[in-house]
């Protein structure tokens, strides 16, 4: 009978039980994997940034007595506190960050650096996203391939090589023989010497990107461009680039970031950390380092006023990489 | 003061490997001022030549001509032309304003000239204050008025029109077909205007550009097209709907086909003797029922045949008839000798599965060579009436 449905739930388990609801109602178990997964990834990206914002705050002296994790007394009952507290608490690490080392000069320096090299990855990926996307040529394939293998190659196989051409100090030969071909100038401990490898290196990603924006754009709006008066380059920047800028603000956006956070290049490039010699934001905060101290909590102080312009440029950027330009070019 | 002027224009692609002729050794010579019109079926070279004309493609061979200029190798840019693009092409990130003054900019005429002709260009293609609107914001319709005025503000030499209406509904068609009539009397240029639609091109233009296969079939007046095709294939493209063709031999004094037979006397066409394969060409229009025999002028002998299919269209009836009803019009093999599309008076008494009989304004029959295509002659001499008609008949009887 349809009215007495035998429940044979009642004899399973909780597990049993359970697993009955997740396979006849698998929503809950999605959303439940989905808060899992958020919090992790909250947790593992705010947890270093709580930490720094903790060693920042805590008077130099206290730095190395006594535990981060406090003892609580609840009713009664005593415990470890799970999460680390300040102990402490020096807010003036902030300013004293600024006294110690001319930090605003390093960050000035990686502000620089990542500038000039998003300005220029910008235009020559764009160039040749223009190629790879728009233009068809026996080889274009093949070319892009080695260009994406290019990108995989580790940068630390370029350092010596680029150092000592950037040294500047022996002519470039042609390999295997002494036949010198140019003697380079010497570029070490200026922005050139970090701004060229950073470009080489950044370029390959932007260029996919701008590749795929780029491709897509109707063949029609450049043709009408090009009629209406421009060259293809007058097409592609006025007319192209402005239509994909959701591909070229994430391209900038990650060049940026990339340049703005790199130290292995500009560590060697900077023969050492100088805000003069053009160290970047990492190289400053090194240099809270001496031989004898570490001074942890500037450290952490400086790291959290170098992360702010970051933090700010995506949040703005965000939703320029979201707002999508397209809808109304053409009728379909 | 500038035509078009195509010299042996060829274009080839080299598709994977395979190379394809999409235009074959065009020539085309085009007056200031004219309205032409390039016609013919999906790939058929149309678009491609249109794009050596813009410069949009550069072709294998030959030259073009704008004006007394040789720009074959300019880019868009510098051959003084407007070009309106089947998609429209506005740019989405643009206002109407700027959408329509984009080449005056990048020309860098002083801002009071800008606005001044902007301001006309929307007056003609009445956009006034919409200027400020965004192309998503308006309606299908607007934006190809748009794509106009950006065309016209430069005031260019040439308009290539690449099937501008071809998007737009069919009333608004209509509306667009007159106003870019007005158009073309306002402003005086030459006119060159693709499509796929025949009717456009009837309407529309000074002379029409048939193109199939990448070559010129024919480029005459819209009339001279229709009356006096040059091959098959324009005899075919133009008139809608098109026109009948029966294949025939040729005898000593009539042309026979499998199921009629048409006097006609092979003297009176240079190069036809007996024994040619022909084609024959009739118009659906120049069928007539039976009993309006005494009223055509030429008429041919009586032709027997059953009515299949009516299709009423308000102002006349569209009655396909087979003319052997042993075979039906579904056997496609057969359809093109066996099938006759009449076009009669929207009141005349015909019923579908009705026998009737028709007969053939012999003026208005055209004959081609069925091995080339090529058109023989557009309209039968007289033959002596009588004995040719009656015997005829008598054949056509069996």
């Amino acid at each position: 009978m349809a009215t007495t449905t035998q429940e044979p739930e009642d004899s399973d388990g909780p597990l049993a039980r359970w697993t009955q609801g997740a396979i006849q109602n698998p929503e809950r178990v999605y959303r439940a994997l989905f808060y899992a997964a958020m919090v992790f990834f909250l947790v593992t990206t705010l947890f270093p940034f709580y930490w720094l914002a903790v060693l920042a705050v805590t008077p130099e002296g206290n730095l190395l007595a006594g535990s981060f994790l406090p003892t609580v007394n609840l009713f009664g009952v005593s415990g470890t506190f799970p999460l680390p507290v300040p102990k402490g608490f020096n807010p003036a690490a902030f300013v004293t960050v600024f006294e110690q080392v001319p930090f605003h000069l390093y960050m000035l320096n990686s502000f620089a650096l990542a500038v000039t090299t998003t300005v220029i990855v910008l235009f020559v990926a764009s160039l040749a996203g223009y190629v790879f996307g728009r233009l068809r040529f026996p080889g274009r394939a093949l070319l892009m391939l080695g260009i994406l293998a290019i990108s995989y190659f580790p940068p630390a196989a370029f350092v010596i090589p680029l150092f000592q051409a950037f040294a500047g100090n022996e002519a470039i030969t042609i390999p295997f023989t002494s036949i010198p071909l140019f003697t380079p100038p010497r570029l070490l401990n200026t922005p050139g010497s970090m701004v060229l490898p950073f470009s080489a290196l950044f370029m390959p990603l932007s260029i996919f990107i701008l590749t795929t924006f780029y491709g897509q754009i109707p063949d029609g709006l450049e043709d009408a461009a090009r009629v209406e008066g421009t060259t293809r380059l007058g097409a592609l920047f006025r007319v192209i680039m402005p239509l994909s800028a959701p591909g070229v603000a994430t391209a900038s956006v990650l060049t940026f970031i990339a340049v703005y956070n790199e130290y292995f290049f500009s560590s060697i490039m900077a023969t050492s950390p100088e805000a003069a010699k053009w160290s970047p934001i990492v190289g400053g905060i090194l240099s809270y380092q001496t031989q004898y101290t570490t001074q942890f909590n500037l450290m952490a102080a400086a790291s959290i006023v170098g992360v702010l312009p970051v933090v700010i440029l995506v949040i703005v950027a965000q939703e320029r990489i979201v707002s999508g330009l397209t809808s109304g070019a053409l009728k379909e | 003061m500038a035509g078009v002027k195509l010299e042996h224009v060829t274009k080839r692609y080299d598709d994977q490997g395979e190379i394809v002729t999409a235009v074959d050794d065009m020539n085309l010579d085009i007056d200031h001022g004219e309205f032409i019109c390039f016609v013919g079926p999906s790939g058929c070279g149309k678009s491609t030549t249109m794009e050596t004309i813009a410069g949009l493609t550069i072709p294998s061979e030959g030259e073009v001509y704008i004006g007394d200029r040789e720009v074959t190798n300019l880019p868009p840019k510098d051959r003084g032309i407007a070009m309106v693009f089947q998609n429209i092409a506005l740019f989405p990130h643009m206002d109407v304003y700027d959408n329509i003054s984009f080449g005056l900019r990048l020309r860098d005429y002083p801002q009071d000239e800008i606005d001044r002709r902007v301001e006309r260009a929307s007056e003609i293609v009445q956009l006034e204050g919409m200027l400020d609107r965004m192309p998503d914001e308006m309606s299908g319709g607007q934006r190809q008025r748009v794509a106009i005025a950006r065309a016209i503000v430069r005031e260019p030499d040439v308009f290539l029109m690449d099937e501008p209406l071809a998007n737009l509904d069919a009333k608004l068609k209509v509306h667009m077909r007159t106003e870019l009539q007005r158009l073309h009397k306002e402003l005086d240029t030459t006119i060159i205007y693709v499509t796929h639609d025949q009717e456009e091109a009837m309407t529309l233009s000074d002379r029409i550009a048939v193109l199939n296969s990448g070559s010129l079939q024919q480029i005459d007046p819209p009339l001279t097209c229709y009356n006096e095709p040059d091959n098959l294939f324009v005899a075919g493209f133009i008139g809608s709907p098109s026109m009948n063709f029966v294949s025939g031999t040729v005898s000593e004094n009539t042309i026979e086909t499998p199921n009629f037979s048409l006097a006609f006397d092979p003297a009176t066409v240079e190069g036809l003797g007996v024994g040619d394969e022909v084609t024959i060409g009739i118009r659906p229009e120049d069928i007539y029922p039976g009993e309006l025999r005494s009223e055509i002028r030429d008429p041919s002998s009586l032709i027997s045949a059953r009515v299949d299919i009516l299709e009423p269209m308000g102002d006349e009836i569209f009655a396909y008839m087979l003319l052997d009803e042993s075979e039906t019009s579904m056997d496609q093999e057969q359809t093109t000798n066996n099938q006759l599309l009449m076009s009669i008076e929207p009141d005349s008494d015909i019923r579908e599965e009705e026998d009737i009989e028709v007969a053939i304004d012999r003026r208005n029959v055209h004959i081609f060579d069925s091995a080339t295509g090529e058109a023989l002659v557009h309209k039968l001499e007289p033959v002596d009436t009588g004995a040719g008609a009656a015997g005829s008949e008598a054949e056509s009887d069996d």
